[in-house]
């Protein structure tokens, strides 16, 4: 990989170089292999020479001495024939009729029998003679009947033809000039020699015809010849040589050409040397073509004639005794030039080969580097395109970044325009009467920079998320409270625009693992702008914040995490990408929770088409509507911090016919199950831990709630809570009117009361009962029947050992729902009629902000001392507590004494619902709960406290924080009345101080063991100089490091208002409107203590 | 009889004074015999106090309203310790117009303030006189049924 790479890239560097080698590798294979190939087929070339040389020789020696001696049998016959003679003649001198007779014949016989036989003669050497021989066909004789001494001068020969068949001769003798033939050379040489003498000569014929003489002597005096024709022998040898493609010149010894091979060139023969001669075509001219050695057998001499070699193969031959000279002229070059051809052609190819190869990798190279040049120039693309976004990124960031550092210094400037401003305003408002105008101006201006500030902050908070400063502040916190606090807070905003705010607590998921790990600010933040929202774009109706908890399923884990890997596409922001990964261990996490949000308003909704772009930022959905400012920045920031917790947020959509708007969206936090687990250890094993069925089945043996609630939404609300404690709720309608809806349920009580009265002495028999409560309630609707028949059945159950039971009667009154004197007088009403078996509270559902003319006819001295009044929105706590008056649930009821503390003790338990462990769990939480008395809480308290102990803080240390010395004096003597020692300080720093000082001298004592609180219980007053009351809660809370739980109660001068909200969210537990009572001091306390 | 008269008198006043009196009194026992005098004293000492630092603050040149916010504060502290309930509302009256920095509502509210606090200082000294005269006389201070 690493090689290839490194050569890839050595050749992007030097594509030429590279190359080159290339090219110089091949050649020099090339170079190798074609001498190796060359010397290879030069080899081959000398076999095949070498072959062809024996071919040749087998051409000399094969062909030609076997056909010579395939002649030498000529010779014989002479011998043969004049052995013949002799015999048959004798030793006589011949006489010409004895030659005629006798030596005739034979001849005759042998010139007809013996093959190729052309011509055969006696020669006397004293002149007779006689011969025969053929022309054409016909045989014809030749004689000499004299002989020299005879006819000296007049020696003559005669010819005649002769008879075929038996040579008789016939016809007229013709004069024939007679030769010299006696003296000739060949006839001389055959008498001296005793074998047969051969020569060439001409026959007698046709002097053309040359006829090879087998001569032999007979007895000295004469000779017998016989001429044979050569051309049947040259034919033979020139046919066989035709394969060879080659020419055949025959010559005797002394230069006699016997036949010409090529035409138009012949042989000139001296001695050895063979001469040859090209004859032009009129045979004129004559040209030297060459000269040949004979004898040198090995390969012939190479001569060009004609543009065409021929290769000549001079060498002697014998036939028939004859000595022959023969040239072979074979066209040289077919064979070996032939192959020099091929070979030269192979070679052309070879290079041409080579060359080809050469060519293609070239190109392949080239196309390598095209390639190579290209991957480059994208690669550099990339990296600049790369580079290009890193930079717009960095800036980007870097953007974020100067915004979010830029807090500072706007703030700054900002704060110091509202100084001026502020500087100006009093300027302006000293010489009041002529600058009114611009005194507004002024304070609009003020209004502006306020707003201003406002959409700053929201700006801010968005860059912060940009630019992924935005971290979780992990910490522990009560779900239940949070979203309390949140509908609380924007409660009277509502009100008074006439949105009622409910908290709905849906399933009651939510309590069962209310205390929990995450960012609280955040969350709460969140839910703020939803709510504030909702608030401001609904104008009637009502605002629902509901909640619940989900349980971890795989399904949600992947749509978790496809809506991470979307997060992921949407921002890109390392920052957030991180926590993200963060958050996934988070949801990994087995003890993690997913809480479910819903904030739901019955306002003018969202259009379809918008929905998408709200999330944005920098968007406003309605812009049409006047008067609602912002800078559209809000949802989009919630989003983030949705998404920073892991979570989503998305618009459902309501059910057809159902206005507004509904936004959902979940967040992943951890339970602190570690604590809630082992107080529920604790309690098991006090065995204080009591199972909230057996609420439920006591519940609804006795108690009953009535709901009159103006707010539809908040009386379902209501009423599902209840119901799914297991409290018989009977709601009164809208439509209902309260006085004769009590007079009924009044009705039904006194019946079942009466029925168990006589239930109790009489029959017990279910049947008979039922029957006898049918009789009864003949003039009662179906429903209220339904509920006697519910009542009947729970006191028999019961049994006969608890007949004598209360029932308990629970009005939830809203004083909005109706005119306040009508609905009082109601009440009263009912009460007066009750029997004794029953007993009655009121909560009063009061509102502050409502018209003064309703607040004015409320007067709450008539109300009976056990009554609550409640000012604030009627959900969570309030409204567990409300139903902890229940007497089932520990609530105490007037006039009954017995049951009091542990059952209260329990009594948390009891509000929470369904399962055993979790309400165990859930039960006893870590911090105290908080108990606010709005407007009063009367002689309940003094029975609570007279029944229990005289003084619940007897020998308790209490430390009193309040910059006014009349209210601190006031309450260390409330507090030393009840038995406590009271250290005052006069404000939150000397009160830290103090706090921190005592905690030291503890550390000190109590070396080693663990720490205990240095004050049981701390008043604390909110305003103060130098260090204010929430100030010093939180430093003092920071202080205990969850090691203990100092009670820090509030006091304050105000009802309600941003000063208690914010000490309850530094820490306090409870808070107490001054002047400082007694009776509520001592109720908080027990309250306190009794559930810590 | 005189005690007698006197008592009832003492309930009349202190019922139409203002309810929150009477804790006041619970909290006087053996241990802490002059508690109600003592801090009742208190209560005018600190309110004269904070009342001259209110009027000389609202006569200055440039006003500190920060200031006046943090003595009308006090003041009303002191006074829904005490229970002086009109007090308190006059102070959160006074309040309001500090948080706009009026000058001529706080002006207004200060005179309106000082009134309250004379009637309840005059109502206050004639009680404790009551009391003492009561004492005096040999009589018990009648415990007032604070929570009717």
């Amino acid at each position: 990989m690493t090689i290839r790479s490194q050569i890839k890239r050595i050749i992007a560097l030097h594509p030429f170089y590279s190359l080159l080698i290339i090219i110089v590798v091949v050649l020099a294979i090339a170079g190798c292999l074609v001498p190796l190939w060359y010397t290879k087929v030069r080899r081959i070339e000398d076999q095949v020479k070498l072959i062809e040389g024996k071919v040749d020789q087998e051409l000399d020696f094969r062909l030609i001495h076997r056909t010579s001696m395939l002649f030498s049998s000529i010779n014989s016959t002479a011998t043969n024939l004049v052995r013949m003679l002799n015999s048959s003649l004798g030793d006589n001198s011949l006489q010409f009729y004895i030659i005629k007779s006798k030596i005739a014949s034979a001849l005759f016989q042998g010139l007809s029998t013996i093959p190729y036989l052309k011509q055969i003669s006696y020669i006397g050497l004293d002149g007779l003679f006689f011969a025969y021989y053929t022309q054409g066909d016909q045989p014809y004789a030749l004689y000499s009947n004299s002989t020299f001494q005879n006819s000296s001068n007049s020696y003559t020969w005669y010819v005649q033809t002769a008879d075929r068949n038996a040579g008789k001769l016939y016809g007229d003798a013709t004069k024939f000039p007679p030769s010299a033939v006696v003296n000739s050379s060949w006839v001389q040489n055959a008498l001296n020699s005793t074998n047969v003498f051969v020569s060439v000569a001409s026959g007698w014929g046709n002097d053309s015809d040359i006829l090879l003489l087998s001569t032999a002597g007979m007895l000295r005096k004469s000779a017998v010849s016989l001429g044979f024709s050569l051309e049947p022998i040259v034919e033979f040898l020139v046919s066989e040589l035709a394969i060879y493609n080659g020419s055949f010149y025959l010559a005797t010894k002394d230069g006699k050409v016997l036949t010409q091979g090529i035409p138009g060139m012949r042989i000139v023969l001296t001695d050895d040397h063979v001469s040859l001669q090209l004859v032009s075509s009129d045979g004129d001219k004559v040209y030297a073509a060459g000269d040949i050695t004979c004898g040198s057998n090995n390969g012939g001499s190479v001569l060009s004639i004609w543009d065409r070699k021929f290769e000549m193969h001079c060498s002697q031959v014998e036939i028939a005794g004859l000595q022959l000279v023969y040239v072979l002229a074979v066209p040289s070059n077919e064979f070996s030039s032939n192959i020099d051809k091929n070979i030269r052609w192979a070679f052309a190819l070879l290079l041409i080969m080579i060359g080809v190869v050469v060519a293609m990798i070239c190109a392949f190279v080239y196309l390598v580097v095209e390639c190579l040049r290209r991957e480059m120039h994208l690669c550099r693309d990339l990296i600049n395109q790369k580079e290009a976004t890193q930079q717009a990124e960095r800036k980007s960031m870097n953007k974020s970044l100067a915004f979010a550092s830029a807090s500072h210094d706007i703030r700054a400037s900002l704060a110091g325009i509202r100084g001026l401003i502020d500087l100006c305003y009093n300027e302006v408002s000293r010489r009041r009467l002529s600058l009114q105008e611009l005194l507004t101006n002024l304070s609009q201006m003020d209004s502006c920079t306020l707003d201003l500030v406002g959409i700053l902050n929201s700006i801010l908070d968005t860059s912060k998320i940009e630019a992924g400063k935005m971290q979780l502040d992990e910490e522990e916190f009560d779900m239940e409270e949070l979203l309390e606090n949140v509908v609380d807070l924007y409660h009277p905003l509502g009100i008074k625009k006439g949105v009622d705010i409910i908290l709905d607590p849906c399933n009651g998921s939510v309590s069962k693992c209310s205390r929990v790990r995450g960012d609280r600010g955040k969350l709460k933040q969140i839910l703020s702008n939803l709510v504030s929202n909702a608030v401001k774009f609904t104008s009637e109706g009502d605002v629902t914040v509901g909640a619940w908890t989900r349980k971890q399923s795989l399904e949600n884990e992947i749509i978790a995490s496809n809506v991470n890997s979307s997060m992921k596409c949407l921002l890109c922001f390392k920052a957030e990408s991180e926590s993200e990964s963060g958050n996934n261990n988070v949801k990994r996490d087995s003890n993690c929770v997913e809480f479910v949000f819903e904030v739901s308003d019955t306002g003018e909704g969202i259009p379809k088409e918008k929905q998408k772009a709200v999330f944005e930022n920098y968007v406003q959905v309605k812009e049409s509507v006047a008067g609602q400012e912002g800078t559209g920045l809000g949802l989009g920031i919630v989003q983030s911090l949705v998404r920073l917790m892991g979570g989503e947020i998305r618009l459902v959509n309501k059910d057809v016919g159902e206005r507004g708007t509904c936004f959902r969206f979940n967040v992943f936090l951890s339970a602190a199950a570690a604590v809630a687990e082992t107080r529920a250890h604790d309690i098991e094993s006090n065995g204080d831990g009591v199972l909230s069925d057996s609420y439920k089945s006591r519940v609804s043996e006795r108690s009953q709630v009535i709901l009159f609630i103006h707010n539809p939404k908040r009386r379902k609300v209501v009423q599902g809570f209840m119901q799914r404690l297991g409290i018989k709720v009977r709601v009164i309608g809208e439509d209902e009117r309260l006085p004769s809806a009590l007079k009924q349920i009044n009705q039904k009580l006194n019946l079942s009361y009466y029925y168990n009265n006589s239930s109790s002495t009489n029959s017990r028999s279910d049947g008979a009962a039922s029957r006898t409560s049918s009789m009864r309630s003949r003039d009662v609707t179906l429903s209220a029947r339904d509920e006697i028949m519910d009542n009947v059945l729970a006191s028999k159950k019961k049994g006969s050992a608890h007949v004598r039971s209360f029932t308990f009667i629970l009005l939830v009154i809203d004083i909005r729902a109706g005119p306040f004197k009508e609905t009082w007088k109601a009440v009263a009403e009912f009460r007066r009629g009750l029997n004794e078996r029953c007993s009655s509270r009121a909560i009063w559902l009061y509102d502050p902000t409502m018209s003064s003319s309703s607040s004015h006819a409320m007067d709450m001295d008539r109300l009976p001392r056990s009554d609550l009044i409640i000012s604030k929105p009627f959900h969570g706590s309030r409204l567990r507590q409300a139903v902890r008056l229940l007497p089932e649930l520990g609530g105490a009821i007037a006039r009954e004494e017995e049951r009091l503390p542990l059952s209260k003790r329990v009594s948390f338990g009891g509000t929470r619902t369904s399962s055993s462990s979790a309400s165990s769990k859930s039960g006893v939480r870590g911090k105290i709960p908080k108990h606010s008395f709005g407007v009063a809480k009367k002689s309940e308290i003094e029975e609570v406290g007279g029944s229990s102990s005289k003084n619940p803080m007897e020998g308790k240390r209490v430390l009193v924080v309040d910059d006014d010395l009349v209210g601190r004096r006031i309450a260390s003597a409330v507090c030393k009345q009840l038995g406590a020692d009271a250290v005052t300080c006069e404000n939150g720093a000397e009160a830290c101080q103090e706090f921190y000082r005592r905690l030291q001298q503890d550390d000190i004592e109590n070396a080693g063991r663990p720490l205990s609180p240095p004050f049981d219980c701390i008043f604390m007053d909110c305003q103060m100089p130098v260090m204010n009351g929430v100030e010093a809660t939180a430093e003092i809370r920071k202080a205990e490091l969850n090691k203990f739980h100092t009670p820090i109660i509030a006091l304050t001068a105000h009802q309600q208002g941003e000063e208690l909200e914010a000490m309850m969210e530094a820490g306090a537990d409870a808070y107490l409107t001054k002047p400082l009572k007694k009776t509520h001091l001592s109720r908080v306390m027990f309250d306190l203590y009794t559930t810590n | 009889m005189e005690v007698d008269q006197l008592q009832r008198s003492f309930r009349d006043y202190t019922n139409a004074l203002f309810r929150e009196f009477g804790q006041l009194q619970l909290l006087q026992d053996e241990s802490n015999p002059d508690f109600v005098v003592e801090v009742v004293s208190l209560f005018f000492e600190d309110s004269e106090r904070l009342l001259n630092d209110l009027t000389t603050a609202l006569d200055q040149q440039n006003v500190d309203f920060k200031k006046i916010d943090a003595h009308v504060h006090q003041l009303k502290g002191s006074s829904s310790s005490i229970g002086a309930q009109r007090v308190r509302n006059a102070c959160t009256d006074f309040r309001s117009f500090c948080e706009v920095q009026n000058v001529e509502g706080c002006l207004k509210c200060l005179q309106n303030v000082k009134q309250e606090y004379l009637l309840v200082k005059a109502k206050l000294e004639a009680l404790l006189r009551l009391e003492q005269q009561i004492l005096a006389a040999g009589g018990t201070v009648p415990m007032l049924d604070y929570i009717a």
